[in-house]
This record gives structure tokens, C-alpha cells and sequence, in this order.
């Protein structure tokens, strides 16, 4: 399941990189909503005292988290069952799914209320959740969006950054009793007035968590529009997908962390709603769920620690990676698949779902390391890719045309008589049209140098 | 004491919201919240549901008003998680500023679920 759902093989990768550099209108939707975000962050980094430091403190504390994993989860777990709520460790995400389709099931709930959430779209939960029979909305715009227009989120933190104003305007005139136009405010009351049914009468409230404290047993979680408050005051359930590695010991070590989510993803000193939810709903309380259920999702992520790939399992999902890229800002998410994009993307993918999955995406760089800079938990993001492309070679994933074309090459300029034939050969064969063979579908989506007339060595 | 309020309205009209010292009479009919802390040096207001007031209390209205009481300003996080650790409440929700989005080309607006217009009155004595 896992391998259906972030699956990204190498034809569909060219197919959605081509069909999005044809296309002007989202090169100039991406091209403008990447360069706000990275600008908010720059600005919002640069008025920090110790920027350096807070990326440090932050950089130790997931490590040694994730480090300390089993004894963190069995905190949290412990925690959150004293306070009344449950805990199911789920290993893949067909597990994942039929337990929060059995959760909805036992409620007799028919409407879930959903606050953006990747983990979620991982696992597909969507997916299952109507095949069960449920009815399930996004209630963040822009995934509110993607759903009434169907598609898949093209930024994890902006996930309808290809769309303009008119785009909403149609999503929202079909969903609702009257026409929209395209105009922000006018847009914005219809998405409330529409969204305000959903949040009344939803029977169960779905979130992921972009952290969560072992200590007190808390759920962080962080929206600027305050849906994530909404799923989670009203419905009578809330589930949590949390993925297993968002765990923070203390609610000391949680400051750091926040307060670089903000920075890194939107530019905010921190996000407009900042919420940090401690079990279900307490004796005397108006509102709040009554039930608690907590998914700590695996899929893949404990076979990471101890690789070389472990400072993955760092990664806070604030999209800075993506906003600096030179490929997504021009392939945009389509590229990478349906659920991670970019740079933290390509790595985490083929980490998952194995590599013969996702073959094209470590090479989805230009290795500029723009994406390492950008990280606000110093993940080295392209070092980690050139690893990838090492293993594609040696767990023979690579295609066969390609390891024939470095095995050719390496064999040829490992002697002198080999390298004087080569640039004589490329001489012969660049006013043919570029490279023959192996050669030719890297060279066709590039500029080739022009070769001097005379080689230097044939300078006298 | 007042450099903590003086920073407190500084950051939260920064945010967006509008700032009072002192309850104004003109805000006497709008739906009213209490902030349980704030937070000095990003001008928040933090909510925590009570017998008297729910979650969706903070969330609901178009235009709502905050209450803090002046010894009800921390610094920051730090100091709002120290006060808040032993004993948490089920919901904390640490507000800056008014509910906002900038999902649609990027572009920010304000009141998309929560409040559009957020008043901060800083309760003194």
C-alpha cells in the first residue's frame, strides 16, 4: 500500500516535470509563491539574535530524541492513557486506516472534519475513509480547495500554491448555494460560511500533530486559519495521526522547535494558533471531544534509525526546503508524487517506499545545497541525495543503459589512449545533434558546452 | 511590570490585533474571552476552556475581545510552559493575532475561520 500510494516511477516524473515547465501560468503561480515564502523566512530568521544557536539546540534535540525513541514513546503513551485518551501503535498504513475506520465505525459517524495533515495523506486515510462509507472534508483552504477540484497537495505547507483567485472562485461557486467571485474577501466569507456547517455537525475530528510532548501527553498542533481548534472543539472524537518521530521529551525542548516552525515555514515569529491539546475533554468542560485516540504511525520510519539516513527522521516539516529549490520551483509537488515534494521529498520517498519506487526523484537535484542551508534542523538534504544515487547504482536500480554509460566512461578515462579518443569522438559527434546512445535523454532536456575547434593538447 | 504590557500591546498590535489599556465601553456588546496568560514578546493571547468558557468560545465570533489581566503577561514560551507544566489543561491554545490564511496565491487574509478582528484589552489593578 505503502509503495501504491507515494510510488513516483520514473516516466510519471519526466511526464509531470515536462507538463508543468509547459505551462506558464503555474510557472508564474510557483515562481511568486515560492519566492513570499522564502522571503517571510529570511526576514523573520534574520531578526533573530542567535540564529545559529536556536538551528543548533534544535538539531540536538531531535537527534537525541529520535535516539531515545522507545523510551520518549512509552512516556507519551503513558501520559496520554492517564489522562483517559488511547495509543495504537500502527507499523503500515493499511494498519493506520482500519483502526481509525473501526474508531469512526464504533461512533456511528458519518461527516469527519479533517485539518490538514501529511501524515494522513501518507497513509491515504482519505481514500479509506470513503470507502468505508464516511463523508470527509478538508477544512483548510487550500486543501479545502484541492479536494472540491480534486488533486494532490503541491507543497506541504502551501498545498495550493499553483492555484490563482479564479481557480478558487469556481471550486467554491460549484460547492455552494451561490455563485463566488474572485475576489479574497468574497472568497474567504464563502469558504467560512461553507466550512462552519462542517465543524457543527462533523462526528469525528481528524488532525495530524506537528509535535507531541511526552512528558504531559500533548498533541501540538499549528494553523494560521485556527481549523485544527475548530476539528477538535466540536466533533465528540478526535484522532490523531502522529507520526512516530514528532515526539519532543519536554514541553522545555517544545519552545525551540515552534518557534523555527513558524519562522522556517511561513516567516512568523509562530504561527497564529499555536494549540497544545492534553487529553479529551475534562469534567465540567463545554466543549471538546469526549474520546482521544492517538495513531503513532511507523511506515517505515524505525528502520531508519541507525543509517546514514537517520537525520531524515529530524525533518519538522516547514517546507523551507522546498521555497529555495531550483527543480521544484520549477516542477513544482506533481513531480515528486502525491504527498512529499522537494528536496526533504526526494529524500524521504524513496526512504519509505523504497527506491526501485521512486528512482528519478535523487536525481531531482542540481546538489546546489540551497535546501541544506535552508533547513532549520540542519538536515544535509543533498548529501543525502548524492547517497541515495549510490545505492541506486549499487542496488542495481539504476537503469541498465545508464550503468553501461558510467561503466563505458569510467573504463574509457581510466587510460590516456581512451581520453584522447573520447573528446576526439565528441568533436565528431556534437554537430551530429548531441550525444548518441545512453547519452541522449540527459542531453535532450539540456544545454551542452560548446567544444573548443582545436583541442588544448593539439595547441602548439 | 509595565515593560511586560508596554511590550505585550507593542507585539500584539504588531500582529494585527487591536490594542486597549484599560476596558473601553464601545467594546462593552462584542463576544468577550479571558486569556489565562499572554505572551509578552510575541504579543499572543493563550485561552485554556473553563466552566465558563469553551474552546469554541475563542473561535467562533467574527470580531472577539480578549481580557488579560496585566499579571497575566509573561516574557514568552518559556515562561508560559514553566507556569503551565504541572498542571496543563486539556486545550491551550496561544493565539497571535487574528485568524489568518495566505493559501490562495499567497496572498494574506484575515478571518477565514476564527476571528477577523481580534481586540486585546489589557486589564490593569
Amino acid at each position: 500500500m505503502t509503495a501504491e500510494r507515494l510510488a513516483q516511477p520514473a516516466e510519471r516524473f519526466r511526464e509531470a516535470a515536462r507538463r508543468s515547465l509547459a505551462d506558464g501560468h503555474r510557472q508564474a503561480a510557483l515562481d511568486s509563491g515560492t519566492e513570499r515564502l522564502l522571503t517571510g523566512r529570511l526576514h523573520a530568521w534574520g531578526a533573530l539574535d542567535d540564529a545559529q544557536g536556536l538551528r543548533d539546540r534544535a538539531r540536538e534535540i531531535r537527534t537525541r530524541t529520535i535516539d531515545e525513541l522507545e523510551l520518549h514513546l512509552a512516556t507519551f503513551t503513558r501520559s496520554v492513557e492517564g489522562l483517559g485518551g488511547h495509543v495504537q501503535v500502527c507499523s503500515t498504513p493499511a494498519d493506520a486506516c482500519a483502526y481509525v475506520t473501526e474508531v469512526c465505525g464504533r461512533a456511528d459517524a458519518r461527516l469527519v472534519a479533517k485539518s490538514k495533515s501529511m501524515a494522513t495523506e501518507e497513509i491515504g486515510l482519505n481514500d479509506a475513509l470513503e470507502a468505508a462509507g464516511l463523508r470527509v472534508v478538508e477544512t483548510d483552504l487550500g486543501e479545502y480547495l484541492i479536494q472540491l477540484a480534486g488533486g494532490h497537495p503541491e507543497h506541504i505547507v502551501a498545498p495550493a500554491i499553483d492555484r490563482t483567485r479564479e481557480d478558487a472562485a469556481i471550486a467554491l461557486s460549484a460547492a455552494g448555494d451561490r455563485p463566488v467571485e474572485p475576489e479574497m474577501d468574497q472568497l474567504m466569507l464563502a469558504a467560512r460560511r461553507q466550512l462552519r456547517e462542517v465543524f457543527r455537525t462533523a462526528d469525528v475530528g481528524i488532525t495530524g500533530a506537528n509535535f507531541a510532548v511526552a512528558e504531559t501527553g500533548s498533541i501540538c498542533l499549528v494553523t494560521n486559519e485556527g481549523n485544527a481548534d475548530l476539528v477538535t472543539a466540536l466533533p465528540q472524537v478526535h484522532v490523531v495521526i502522529l507520526g512516530m518521530e514528532r515526539l519532543v521529551p519536554t514541553l522545555a525542548e517544545l519552545v525551540p522547535l515552534v518557534r523555527l516552525l513558524g519562522r522556517s515555514g511561513t516567516g512568523e515569529q509562530l504561527t497564529t494558533y499555536t494549540t497544545l491539546l492534553t487529553g479529551p475533554r475534562r469534567e465540567g468542560e463545554r466543549d471538546g471531544p469526549e474520546e482521544l485516540h492517538v495513531v503513532v504511525l511507523d511506515n517505515g520510519r524505525s528502520k531508519l534509525r541507525g543509517t546514514r539516513y537517520r537525520e531524515m527522521l529530524n525533518c519538522i516539516r516547514c517546507g523551507a526546503c522546498l521555497n529555495v529549490c531550483p527543480i521544484y520551483r520549477k516542477t513544482g509537488g506533481a513531480a515528486y508524487g502525491p504527498v512529499y515534494s522537494g528536496p526533504m521529498g526526494a529524500v524521504l520517498v524513496p526512504l519509505l517506499t523504497g527506491l526501485e519506487h521512486a528512482p528519478s526523484l535523487p536525481h531531482a537535484s542540481s546538489l546546489c545545497g540551497a535546501c541544506t542551508d535552508a533547513c532549520p534542523v540542519g538536515i544535509p538534504l543533498h548529501e543525502l541525495l548524492i547517497d541515495l544515487r549510490r545505492d541506486l547504482v549499487e542496488q542495481g536500480v539504476a537503469s541498465r543503459r545508464e550503468r553501461l554509460a558510467l561503466t563505458l566512461w569510467s573504463y574509457a578515462w581510466s587510460t590516456s589512449a581512451g581520453y584522447r579518443i573520447s573528446t576526439r569522438l565528441a568533436r565528431l559527434g556534437l554537430p551530429l545533434g548531441g550525444l548518441a546512445g545512453p547519452g541522449r535523454t540527459w542531453a535532450a532536456a539540456r544545454a551542452l558546452p560548446r567544444l573548443a575547434r582545436t583541442r588544448f593538447r593539439d595547441r602548439r | 511590570m509595565s515593560e511586560l504590557v508596554d511590550g505585550f500591546l507593542a507585539n500584539a498590535e504588531a500582529a494585527g490585533c487591536r490594542t486597549h489599556l484599560g476596558a473601553g465601553s464601545d467594546l462593552a456588546e462584542l463576544p468577550t474571552v479571558r486569556a489565562t496568560y499572554a505572551l509578552a514578546d510575541t504579543g499572543s493571547v493563550v485561552f485554556a476552556p473553563s466552566a465558563e468558557q469553551g474552546r469554541v468560545d475563542w473561535l467562533d465570533a467574527e470580531t472577539l475581545v480578549a481580557l488579560v489581566p496585566a499579571d497575566r503577561i509573561v516574557p514568552g514560551l518559556d515562561e508560559l510552559f514553566a507556569a503551565v507544566r504541572e498542571r496543563m489543561p486539556s486545550a491551550l491554545t496561544i493565539v497571535t493575532g487574528p485568524s489568518r490564511t495566505a493559501d490562495i496565491e499567497q496572498t494574506l487574509v484575515v478571518g477565514v475561520h476564527g476571528p477577523r478582528v481580534l481586540h486585546v484589552v489589557v486589564l490593569e489593578g
